[in-house]
């Protein structure tokens, strides 16, 4: 007989602190001993955990209004700009923003970090003054108590999946997947595999609009697919072989922890925030148990050769996560070195703590509001002749 | 019998250059000996030399290079890893010819070996963190 759960009879045991909770990392093991029918049964909630770059990230503020009024036209935060094109005080402070003078390893991920860590940051506006606001410059300094509002909006975070870079070119490449050494010296990735959110629930049947996750140490929400999502990506063992699907994240940044919201500065390429992101799965039914059970040997990305300068370039070939992990690749007879970009030891520690919020009943669980697509396909960005 | 292993940085001056100085320490000693690094020529240089033997040997085999005029440095930490500010990526570990970074596979933490270090520097701009620094 099959089993089915629902979000409420979930969610009742969460409130009486009877919920059955493992990581994503556990539950391989005890579904092996017990089987999936029952296991789906015992097992209420899987929590998955990731940390890694995320450099489509970014964060809201509204400054509250000063005396005079001040129309923001332009915004330095920390000497990073912010962008304003919004009502007077409102800004947005991307990750990947460098500061102006003084280099590319300060950016929008440090002030992020800066604010989370309880910290002062520089605010400098200026405007061109209107009836209503007249105030044409502005100096002062904020955190995050005393802004109205400072919470995340990130349109792209924690990727199904990604590529593994590596360089067969002469010389030393600094990408965003970090120093590529020449005749491919080395290889890094980038996922946590077996612990990863998306990986968990490949068709996203319980992660949609509204989810509720933990975000940065804090509480936060899917509120869009992300940027790129794709679905239209080779799968092996019902599980995508390289970027597919993402999603757009939001949460307030009071309440965060500073462990798990980290600025990162690849050299000679810029800034990207670190950040810790871990989702619940309901256990509805015994297929939603068996997806969470996919292992890192069952988990392949494709290897891609950054020096070839194109979007459109080829998979050297699909290595899988064990592999990864243990070290090295064989990349063309070649034994080459392996580097993770994403924290494993991070990831546990967030599919951790999610568990522990969840068995303590501090933290139920959502049942999506919407659903993303099913079938998306990624396009291009075309040379188009611009008409006049 | 206690076992003694040390990193020691040699200076040559060029007359030095065509005594076979590491030759010695292994047949004369018998010490266990591994050239991490040399840049040597008829001007002289450096060497990085890891040194392995019983304790006293590896005395009498530093003595030795003293007497033969060698510049004898020990070789602390070329590099120092923040714990604090490193987030366990190990984005340093594949860059590091010498394996002196480890992934740990129990609890997925990076540490760093120093005995393995050459002081090449390959890992001082590879930290994303910026944890990895020359120790001044």
């Amino acid at each position: 007989m099959l089993v089915t759960k629902s979000y409420e009879e979930i969610n009742s045991k969460i409130e009486k602190g009877e919920a059955v909770v493992l990581t994503a990392e556990e539950v391989i093991h005890v579904v092996e001993e017990m089987g999936v029918e029952k296991a789906a049964k015992e097992i209420d909630v899987v929590t998955t955990g990731t940390f890694g770059a995320m450099c489509s990230s970014g964060a809201f503020i509204n400054f509250g209004h000063s005396e005079p009024p001040i129309k923001m036209q332009k915004v330095w935060l920390n000497d990073v700009p912010a962008y304003t094109g919004l009502a007077a005080v409102d800004a947005y402070i991307g990750a990947t923003e460098v500061r102006e003078y003084g280099g590319i390893s300060y950016g929008g991920a440090h002030v992020i970090e800066d604010l989370v860590a309880g910290k002062d940051v520089a605010l400098r506006a200026k405007a061109y003054g209107t009836d209503c606001y007249p105030l044409k410059d502005i100096q002062t300094s904020i955190n995050l108590t005393n802004v109205n509002q400072a919470y995340l909006y990130n349109p792209r975070n924690m990727y199904q999946n990604y590529a593994v870079a590596t360089n067969s070119s002469e010389k030393t490449l600094h990408t965003y997947m970090g120093k590529l050494l020449p005749r491919n010296g080395n290889a890094t990735y980038c996922s946590a595999g077996q612990l990863s959110p998306l990986l968990n629930d490949p068709q996203l049947r319980t992660i949609g609009l509204g989810t509720k996750i933990f975000l940065g140490g804090g509480v936060g929400y899917v509120t869009w697919e992300g940027t790129q999502y794709k679905t239209n990506v080779k799968t092996v063992n019902d599980v995508p072989a390289g970027a597919a699907r993402c999603l757009a994240v939001s949460g307030d940044l009071r309440g965060m922890d500073p462990e798990f919201v980290k600025a990162l500065y690849f050299p000679q390429y810029g800034t990207s925030l670190g950040l810790g992101i871990g989702v619940p799965i309901p256990i509805l039914d015994e297929q939603v148990l068996k997806a969470t059970c996919i292992r890192d040997d069952q988990i392949f990305a494709p290897v891609l050769d950054y020096a070839e300068q194109s979007r459109a370039r080829k998979p050297v070939k699909l290595v899988n996560y064990q592999e990864l992990r243990s070290g090295a690749i064989d990349i063309n007879g070649k034994e080459v070195r392996t580097s993770g970009l994403s924290s494993y030891s991070k990831a546990r520690t967030i599919a951790g703590k999610l568990k522990s919020w969840i068995e303590k009943g501090e933290f139920g669980l959502t049942k999506p509001v919407a659903c993303f697509p099913a079938e998306q396909v990624q396009k291009t960005l075309e040379i188009r002749e611009v008409k006049k | 019998m206690t076992v003694k292993e040390c990193k020691v940085q040699l200076e040559y001056t060029p007359d030095l250059v065509s005594v076979p100085i590491t030759y010695r320490l292994a047949r004369d000693l018998g010490l266990e000996i591994n050239i991490l690094k040399a840049a040597i020529d008829e001007n002289g240089g450096k060497m990085i030399l890891f040194l392995k033997g019983e304790e006293r040997i590896v005395a009498e085999g530093l003595r030795s290079l003293e007497k033969a005029r060698v510049r004898v440095k020990p070789l602390g930490d070329y590099v120092v890893k923040d714990d604090a500010r490193c987030i366990d990526c190990g984005g340093c570990v594949s860059l590091c010819p010498m394996s002196a970074y480890v992934m740990s596979l129990d609890d997925y933490k990076v540490r760093l070996d120093q005995s393995k270090c050459v002081a090449c520097g390959m890992c001082i701009d590879s930290c994303p963190r910026g944890a990895i620094a020359l120790n001044q």
